[in-house]
């Protein structure tokens, strides 16, 4: 039995289960606003279901205490003809509460069965239904509330009316929520399972799709709720909604209104409970949210870390002292552009960046990497002054380090292959020699980049590396350009950062876009990113990579997000264009079979830890490790055409 | 694109049909505009009703009267008023520009503000700034319009109290008399425009920028914003051209589907600031139960919420690049 229901869940996908609610729960518990709010919420339905029977004045009561200010007696004081302020607030939140209810249920009802409709029968039914929206769209519910009101014949209209009219009006938001849903789940497999199972149109409906809308559904409501107390009390507000001698918070406000001067706690306290009441399930809405679709961690890579200004500042003045060793603060300092360094080819002297070669200092990094040199079982190797070094790099999660201890040499002019399933690390490798972990990621370990330190950089520090120095392709071309930019802007301003600007820059443009077999570059400049395909984009981004002629060149994953058919191409592209530069390359990939084209060395990485280092001969004739081999069975033959090809 | 637009227009076009249709339907069909005349005591003699039942036309059926009416808008005829001396479309025409000054001031400010504070707030999520924004975004977002409102006319009048002079003006869209002289008018009408523009900007300041900064921070969490610092891009060139110029999109779409929701604002803050505007004749329409009036008053809001939907749609088409060639 238990088999079974396993079997289920798994074919059927999204389906809400127990665990994906209690994993919600557990976040929205966890957020101390949200908990606040829900408690608050709780308490002031309580009073406003018990407190009014209990409370010593009724609503309508008159007393003797005419214009009372706030006392024990009457905690909410009393109005110029006697009545008990906090017993009229009390029937007020009453009102509110029992009128945002209905017409949260009314419009939830409308909306959910709207958009599950048209998003389930697409077609006619979609597009009739979708009319009807934008035509209830056209009718303002305040000015279609009032006047409705308005004409209801003696002692004006009933809370039931009055919500069923603003129920009616405010389902269109989540009809198109719903709608937008459904669309998308009506693709997966789960609910053509169901149909060719023989489930009715209405079970898979109800069964099927109405389950899965509903972490949408009560997000929406608690937005509904809010907008009804609020559309509510505006109506009482003007005289269209409650009616005396019954009350409501908005009809309390607007009594109060000639009274503020003399008795301001007739207008505070109603305006007050309008504005906590509507402020909590905004809060309780937004806690809903995010534990229904918890957010990553805050995405924003123009930020230093926190602390991390404080800290190098203090670094700068402690090194002032020390100013005859200069050369030893080479490492990341700010005076000291991080830009001398290693790279002895020839080609680098004509870049405009590069300053004149340092070799002191690249020793002085390769000493401090603590590395010994040769160690054959890491893959360092002590022939030149690697362009990169990694060294016992940890980077976690919490307490999961998702890349555990690896070291890595990237020589110059080699390509080194970082090899994986996906989850195993190669990325997160790679990004921390660009300095873009992801936030909540904390590392230990040593990362030397062309000869530098890179503890503790800044995005200042960093930026004298990257795009100069060191560039990156990235694995998703259709998303790594900018689509509001065309393409020539988005060269320009990669070259101008180099002091490339005007006609040189076109030309230098038009130079590197036919570098990377792209004919008549002149018709691209004006064009934007979506106008291309997927393999014209990657190669201008590759173009754009290669612009500032850098040292290390990061291909993440370069193809994977490509047609095969142009995969081969851009590879081409892409080692031409790098033996032009001659940079040295960390190619990431999780297909073997692209490695062999390309590769001088391959480091195999599994679950964070680099399993085997070799060169790329022996990784095909000679495997040492388990995983490498297990990798291989995978991708044999293709490897082996590779092979033979070249 | 010119399909594009022409497929929007005629579907446009569909819609104040209907729109117009059901108006009238709701409107003819709920409540008789003669209620207080029936009810009037002494009674009013049975053929004074039925001259007046003619005179408006609520002797026909529903169809006639709806083609009766429908037809008269095209001449620009609103229909007749249940005050015989009120000419409808003359009174909305004034009425219209008291209005869309206070709204076209408010929007303006709305947006920059809006703008500013969505975008400043992303940059700095989870810092200082948006720990500042956010509760107070939140607090405007909560507070009902009347109420605020009514406390910042308070506190004007208060303020004018205790210094003696005129600071703020709190009553009407200008002063009666009007002031001689064409800058001293301006500076009349400014004057008066401050209280109000400010309740109906925040109104809307606290809705957009939560838009804002969710696009904002979407930009900056994407790959190309990630790829252009890689190129080694500036934070200025960054945040300007990678991180809010793709986040205008949203921004600008959502404001023009927000704008005829002003209308709907304008009822209450004329309300509390005395204004004789659009808000002002809908409800004194209302009280009159003059079914012509505010027939074309729902027909003009109707007009607006459809016609800035095909301005967000083209607006959608020139700021967007994806959307102005792939149609």
């Amino acid at each position: 039995m238990t088999v079974e229901l396993d079997v289920v869940s798994q074919d059927e996908g999204p389906r809400p289960n127990g665990s994906r609610f209690a994993a919600a729960r557990r976040r929205f518990l966890a957020n101390r606003m949200a908990v606040a709010a829900l408690v608050t919420l709780a308490v002031l339905i309580a009073i406003g279901l018990i407190a009014p029977q209990l409370w010593t004045y009724g609503y309508g009561e008159i007393t003797d205490d005419l214009n009372h200010s706030p006392s024990l007696a009457h905690p909410m004081g009393t109005d110029a003809i006697g009545r008990d302020l906090f017993a009229q607030v009390l029937r007020g939140l009453q009102q509110s509460l029992l009128i945002a209810f209905t017409v949260t249920g009314v419009s939830t009802v409308i909306g959910l069965t709207i958009g599950v409709v048209s998003g389930y029968f697409g077609r006619w039914v979609d597009s009739a239904l979708m009319r009807l929206v934008d035509l209830v769209l056209t009718l303002p519910t305040l000015a279609v509330a009032a006047f409705l009101g308005a004409n209801v014949r003696a002692g004006g209209v009933s809370w039931l009316t009055l919500s069923l009219v603003l129920g009616a009006l405010m389902w269109t938001p989540l009809a198109r929520l719903v709608r937008g849903v459904v669309l998308g789940l009506r693709e997966l497999p789960f609910i053509d399972a169901a149909r060719v199972m023989g489930a009715s149109h209405g079970r898979t409906l109800l069964r099927h799709l109405v389950p899965n809308v509903t972490d949408h559904v009560i997000i929406a409501a608690t937005l509904t709720f809010g907008a009804a107390i609020l559309t509510e009390t505006s109506l009482s507000f003007l005289g269209f909604g409650v009616q005396p001698p019954d009350t409501s918070l908005g009809l309390l406000v607007s009594t109060a209104q000639s009274a503020l001067i003399t008795r301001p706690w007739l207008f505070y306290f109603p305006g007050l409970l309008i504005l906590l009441l509507v402020l909590i399930v905004n809060y309780l809405g937004d806690g809903l949210r995010d534990a229904f679709n918890p957010r990553n961690e805050v995405v924003n890579p123009l930020i230093d870390p926190p602390g991390l200004r404080r800290r190098r500042k203090a670094e700068r003045q402690a090194r002032a002292g020390r100013k005859t060793n200069a050369q030893r603060g080479a490492q990341g300092a700010n005076e000291a552009q991080p830009k001398q360094a290693s790279s002895p080819q020839p080609e680098q002297a004509s870049s405009p960046d590069s300053g004149a070669d340092d070799d002191a200092g690249s020793a002085r990094a390769a000493g401090t990497g603590g590395a010994p040199a040769g160690d054959t079982a890491t893959g360092v190797s002590s022939t030149r002054d690697p362009v990169a070094t990694v060294r016992d790099l940890t980077i976690s999660f919490g307490d999961r380090p998702a890349v555990d201890g690896i070291n890595l040499d990237l020589q110059p002019g080699e390509v080194l292959a970082l090899v994986g399933e996906s989850g195993s690390g190669k990325t997160l490798t790679s990004m921390s020699l660009v300095g873009l972990l992801p936030p909540g990621a904390t590392t230990t370990g040593r990362v030397n980049v062309l000869g530098q330190d890179v503890d503790g950089w800044t995005f200042e520090d960093w930026r004298t590396l990257r795009g100069r120095r060191i560039a990156a392709v990235l694995q998703d071309p259709s998303t790594s350009l900018n689509p509001v930019l065309t393409i020539g802007t988005q060269c320009a301003d990669t070259l101008a950062e180099a002091g490339l600007t005007g006609p040189k820059a076109r030309e230098r443009t038009i130079e590197l876009l036919e570098a990377v077999a792209i004919r008549e570059p002149e018709r691209l400049l004006d064009q934007y990113p979506h106008q291309l395909s997927g393999g014209m984009r990657q190669r201008v981004v590759i173009a754009l990579a290669m612009a500032n002629d850098p040292d290390i060149i990061i291909a993440d994953e370069p193809t994977t997000a490509l047609d095969v058919t142009v995969q081969a191409q851009v590879m081409h592209t892409l080692r031409q264009a790098r033996e032009r530069t001659n940079a040295a390359m960390l190619f990431i990939t999780h297909d073997l079979a692209l490695v062999a084209g390309i590769a001088d060395r391959v480091a195999v990485m599994q679950q964070g830890r680099v399993v085997e280092v070799a060169d790329v001969h022996s990784i095909f004739s000679n495997p040492k490790d388990e995983y490498t081999r297990r990798l291989l069975d995978l991708a044999p033959r293709l490897a082996v055409a590779e092979e033979e090809a070249r | 694109m010119v399909r594009f637009l022409g497929n929007r227009l005629i579907s446009a076009a569909l819609i104040m049909f209907l729109a117009s249709v059901l108006i009238f339907v709701l409107v003819a069909s709920s409540g008789d505009p003669l209620f207080e005349l029936r009810e009037r005591q002494p009674p009013v003699p049975e053929s004074a009703i039925q001259a007046e039942e003619a005179r408006l036309g609520l002797d026909q059926n529903l169809l006639q009267r709806y083609l009766g009416w429908i037809g008269g808008i095209f001449t620009g005829d609103f229909g007749p008023s249940v005050i015989i001396t009120r000419d409808i479309g003359a009174e909305l025409a004034t009425r219209i520009g008291v209005t869309l000054r206070l709204v076209v001031v408010a929007i303006a400010i709305a947006f920059i503000l809006a703008f500013i504070i969505g975008t400043v707030s992303a940059l700095y999520r989870r810092r200082l700034p948006d720990f500042v924004l956010t509760p107070v975004t939140f607090l405007f977002l909560a507070m009902p319009s009347f109420w605020l409102a009514v406390l910042l006319k308070h506190w004007a009048v208060a303020t004018n109290e205790a210094t003696g002079y005129k600071i703020f003006a709190t009553v009407g869209a200008n002063s009666v008399p009007p002031p001689q002289g064409f800058f001293a008018i301006v500076a009349d009408t400014a004057a008066h425009l401050v209280l109000p523009t400010i309740v109906l900007a925040l109104m809307h300041v606290a809705v957009w920028n939560r838009y804002q900064r969710t696009a904002v921070t979407e930009s900056l969490s994407s790959d190309h914003l990630r790829f252009g610092v890689l190129k080694g891009l500036s934070r200025r060139r960054l945040v300007r051209h990678y991180a809010v110029r793709p986040a205008l999109v949203p921004i600008v779409t959502i404001v023009a589907l927000d704008l005829p929701l002003l209308l709907s604002g304008a009822i209450v803050t004329e309300t509390v600031f005395q204004w004789r505007g659009m808000g002002d004749f809908l409800l004194e329409s209302i009280q009159l139960r003059d079914v012509n009036a505010v027939l074309a008053w729902l027909l003009i809001a109707a007009g607006a919420v459809i016609i800035f939907n095909l301005i967000a749609d083209l607006l959608y088409a020139v700021i967007d690049p994806r959307v102005r060639y792939d149609r």
